[in-house]
């Protein structure tokens, strides 16, 4: 039996999956929406993994867990390492780009930079107050214009004169993209300057400061929009490399990372089938009301967090 | 004699020891300490507080309300020299307007900087101070804190490498509470030695090298550690040796002054472009030229003195290639949020130093 | 540099340029020296600035960079003040103390060459030592430095004179009058403050600017309404409000987001304006010109409703 890898990267829109061999190899692989239910996302996800993943020559020996929900899903599937999404990023990046020396990323809630030099990620940002620069920006504004968000990036390659909007944030951008509507912009104008407002953002707060080298990937859920892509290419003046697996890159670096941690233990899919779910529970043993997430299999408390002093403590039975 | 009135300070960091033992043995009045900040502060804050003021004004109001609701009278405010000067005024127009009767001491009305202006702020609270007790108690005041700032630095630098999985902190815990017990001169020297010598009792297991980052930042955030989610510790428990020079005492009792600080960052900037900022320029600079692993750069939301050293800091960065993490804290940041960002820098540098070796 | 060669000097259309224009073109002019201004803001302006600045910066230090943008290249040396304060209680935004410095960083590696003068009165600079030592150096010798700057004096106080005429004026006019609350750099600028004063002027009601006042009058005044408030430009605008609001129907307090001065002064006024509608607009510069208008007309409505003319 060859020895496989598992990584996870459930995020606050997208759940994503992949299996590796020794020479990262991707042997099965899958990309579902979260649904804002992790639980059942990661037991959808691994139903389909199990599906293409070759059983009979490969078991899986190293399971590692990241994006938002990192915590929740290694503790579900036993994870034999958690690791933060920017590191996983930029792990799962400079293994097949080891040339790489800015990744830009956007995904669903987040939006980050990583700087790399020599394959080693040396500065990094992630997006602060607002949302004006990520995916979720981008679904609300397609659906605002009727749209379907995958549909948004080819439409906006027909645009020659993209609409000018003001994307300091959210509420003011979509102010502004209903009076541009109102006074009759083309719909592939508006949709365009849509894409411009998401780069414009990405940059004017995330970017701020960072000296952006080529070659530069661009990975995350919207770098599948070709509009977005085209944005950045034209406000860089480079090239901006999306690879194919962009979106699971979060995962691919999770199970890498998996690869070269020495722990091993065998994974089971059998986990899809157990009985997972979380009681939220308020500590109120002073102001602060911690709230606690307690994470049961059957009715078996397996793990506790966010408790911000011991007095909020509580013990997996 | 003792005083009727029942003074409270809002909240900040742990400095509130120093002056409850200021207001008990030099005013001879009763000192309120309402309870540490927690979520309910910020939020009482954030409710009446107007959106763009930064986040240490919210929270102290929500410090001031939580003050009165334990019975204080009186609630001195300090003066500043960004907009903290003018939290005073504000804060005691929305207290006002919500109903609430007390004594309101605004600093600011006397901060003219002459002794008799201090003198008539303080005898709002005791009309005749024994001035000779009130001076020595007042030095006191000050080795407390000094104190205080030294136990924290050597806490923060050593308690990641603690052997024994708990005894740092609590030594250090003991420490505080010790200091909001003192009742004289000599409590504070006992209960200041007895830390240092324990501390000294417990096996480190620190390698010769520890990752070391240093941190700068707004006066509020960077020192109160409710405030910036215990960012210290936080980090210090993956293993970091962690360097703050910001502290209570450094800038306002050990300060080297502009013109001394000025010319050792003249490359990066001719003037003090704010009260905090030749001090944190000076401070990130010494870090980057000592080799330290990271810089982390703390402010609220909206601190504009903060906002516009970040460019300098950016620079210094580039010139001497140590990452920087820039911190923005609202009453919106999240303890998972921070994890990530922390977690994700803490990889980064350690990776970082593995390649150089 | 040597005063043989005459230098160009860039002003960026932003900030102090509005309070300071006529004494900076003066005294460099009567030096001989060229100065070159950056056009009116713009669209393109705000949007560069937007790029350059740090996400939280307020909009009129954005613009401010932007105007710096469009200047680098075209100059010998673009001017940017530090101005720290005029004495005690009499401070200026921290902004605008390490604008120079953040500036200068933010264009390093640009070329640009940058001019600066230091007004820190609690420091014992004032403001003409300050030009002495930026005419010397220039190369210019100390005499002609002061002349430079007598001349530049007198220009600047005839221009301000001419405008406190002009606003005596406004206060007697017939009809509806609303006090125009904000900063110069606010009110002046086309892009941001000009848009108000157009829409008001539209539902023809007089709009006063409180920031032309008799400045010395509106600091003895300032503490009557707030007794710690300690930025001069801020206490200018709160005492010119004590002065004048008798004599306006209504009161429009504007800042452009997110300004730390008025994040705190307009709440309090707002709260300590009793008996006179007040209305506080918060601008950004990126939303249309169709929610002001909607709200500028609502509270002219208000005012008339109450004064029973409509």
């Amino acid at each position: 039996m060859k020895q496989a890898y598992l990584g996870i990267d459930v995020g606050s829109i997208s759940t994503k999956g992949v299996i590796i061999d020794d020479d990262n190899q991707i042997l099965s692989s899958s990309y579902i929406w979260t649904e804002g239910d992790p639980i059942g996302a990661v037991k959808r996800l691994l139903r389909l993994l199990e599906q293409d993943f070759p059983k009979d020559t490969y078991t899986v020996m190293g399971t590692g867990a990241t994006g938002s929900a990192r915590k929740l899903v290694g503790t579900i599937v036993g994870a034999t390492i958690v690791k933060n999404e920017i590191t996983a990023h930029a792990v799962g990046t400079t293994t097949f780009y080891p040339n790489v020396r800015t990744i830009l990323e956007i995904g669903g809630q987040d939006s980050k930079i990583i700087l790399v030099e020599n394959g080693v990620a040396v500065d990094y940002a992630m997006n602060t107050l607002c949302a004006a620069g990520t995916g979720a920006f981008l679904s609300s504004q397609a659906k605002r214009l009727g749209m379907e968000v995958e549909e948004i990036g080819d439409y906006a390659l027909r645009s020659q004169h993209p609409t000018p909007i003001a994307a300091r944030c959210t509420v003011f951008a979509e102010s502004d993209l209903v009076h541009k509507i109102q006074m009759g912009h083309p719909r592939e104008d508006i949709i365009a300057g849509v894409c411009r407002a998401v780069v414009a953002n990405y940059l004017n707060n995330v970017g701020k400061g960072k000296k952006i080298l080529s070659p530069v990937v661009f990975q995350g859920g919207v770098s599948k929009n070709a509009g977005v892509v085209a944005a950045f290419e034209d406000a860089l003046g480079c090239k901006v490399l999306v690879d194919k697996n962009g979106h699971l890159m979060g995962a691919l670096g999770a199970a890498i990372l998996a690869r070269r941690s020495k722990v091993r233990k065998a994974f089971d899919f059998a986990v899809e089938d157990l009985e997972f779910h979380t009681r939220e529970a308020t500590c109120g043993r002073c102001p602060n009301n911690c709230e606690i997430i307690c994470v049961y299999q059957g009715s078996r408390l397996i793990d506790a967090w966010g408790n911000r002093c011991e007095q909020g403590a509580v013990t997996p039975e | 004699m003792k005083i009727a009135k029942r003074v409270a300070f809002p909240r900040y960091a742990e400095y509130n020891c120093a002056l409850k033992y200021f207001v008990e043995q030099g005013l001879d009045a009763t000192y309120i300490l309402q309870p540490a900040l927690t979520r309910r502060t910020e939020e009482l804050g954030a409710k009446y507080s107007p959106d763009f003021v930064c986040t240490p004004f919210k929270t102290v109001l929500g410090s001031m309300i939580e003050a009165l609701e334990a019975g204080a009278d009186t609630i001195f405010m300090t003066h500043g020299l960004c907009r903290l000067g003018y939290f005073g005024e504000l804060q005691e127009q929305i207290l006002r307007d919500l109903g609430y009767t007390f004594d309101f001491v605004n600093l600011s009305e006397y901060s003219t900087g002459k002794k008799r202006d201090w003198l008539r702020a303080i005898k709002r609270v005791n009309p005749k101070p024994n001035l000779g007790k009130l001076t020595l108690r007042a030095w006191d005041t000050i080795k407390m804190a000094q104190y205080l700032d030294q136990v924290t630095d050597f806490y923060y630098q050593n308690c990641g490498f603690d052997a024994t999985g708990g005894q740092y902190k609590q030594i250090y815990q003991q420490f505080i509470s010790g200091m909001y017990t003192a009742a004289s001169k000599q409590d504070i020297q006992v209960v200041y030695q007895r830390a240092m010598d324990k501390f000294q009792r417990v096996p480190l297991d620190k390698p010769a090298r520890p990752l070391r980052v240093g941190i700068v930042g707004e006066l509020y955030t960077v020192m109160d550690p409710f405030s910036n989610l215990e960012l210290e510790q936080k980090l210090a428990d993956m293993g970091v040796e962690i360097h703050r020079w910001m502290s209570i005492t450094n800038r306002l009792v050990h300060y080297p002054g502009e013109n001394n600080l000025n010319p050792e960052i003249r490359d990066l900037c001719t003037y003090e472009m704010g009260p905090t900022s030749t001090a944190n320029i000076w401070c990130a600079k010494k870090y980057a030229q000592q080799g330290f692993d990271g810089l982390i750069h703390i402010k609220s939301a909206n601190c504009t003195p903060e906002i516009d050293i970040m460019p300098v800091l950016q620079n210094i960065s580039s010139d001497y290639k140590i990452p920087l993490l820039c911190l923005t804290y609202d009453s919106q940041t999240s303890d998972v949020g921070l994890m990530t960002r922390l977690e994700a820098f803490y990889d980064m540098i350690d990776a970082k130093k593995r390649v150089r070796r | 540099m040597t005063a043989s060669t005459p230098a160009t000097i860039g002003l960026p259309r932003a900030l102090l340029y509005y309070r300071y224009g006529p004494l900076w073109r003066t005294f460099f002019q009567s030096l001989g020296l060229k100065t070159v201004v950056s056009p009116p803001t713009s669209r393109k302006i705000l949007d560069q600035g937007t790029a350059l600045a740090q996400d939280e910066t307020c909009l009129s230090a954005k613009i401010f960079l932007g105007h710096v943008q469009e200047l680098v290249g075209t100059c010998d040396y673009i001017l940017i003040p530090r101005i720290s304060n005029f004495g005690r209680w009499r401070n200026m935004c921290t902004r605008f103390e390490g604008l120079y410095d953040a500036t200068r960083n933010v264009f390093r590696g640009s070329g640009q060459e940058f001019l600066s003068y230091n007004v820190d009165v609690l420091q014992e600079l004032e403001e003409e030592a300050a030009f002495l030592t930026l005419g010397q150096s220039l190369g210019f010798p100390p005499k002609e430095v002061k002349k430079a700057y007598a001349a530049a004096k007198k220009q600047e106080q005839q221009v301000w004179k001419a405008k406190l005429r002009a606003q005596d004026q406004l206060y007697r006019a017939q009809g509806l009058k609303i006090l125009l609350v904000g900063h110069s750099y606010i009110l002046d600028d086309p892009f941001v403050g000009k848009v108000i004063i157009d829409a008001l002027k539209q539902s023809n009601v007089t709009p006063i600017r409180a920031d032309i006042v008799d400045r010395n009058a509106a600091l003895k005044a300032s503490p009557k309404l707030s007794p710690t408030c300690k930025w001069e430009y801020s206490r200018e605008l709160v005492g010119s409000i004590a002065l004048h609001r008798d004599q306006v129907d209504g009161i429009i307090l504007l800042s452009a987001f997110p300004c730390g001065p008025d994040a705190m002064v307009n709440e309090l006024l707002v709260r300590r304006l009793k008996g006179i509608p007040v209305l506080n607009m918060v601008l950004d510069g990126q939303s249309g010109t169709a929610g002001v208008e909607t709200r500028l007309e609502s509270f002219v409505d208000i005012i008339r409703f109450k004064e029973g003319s409509l």
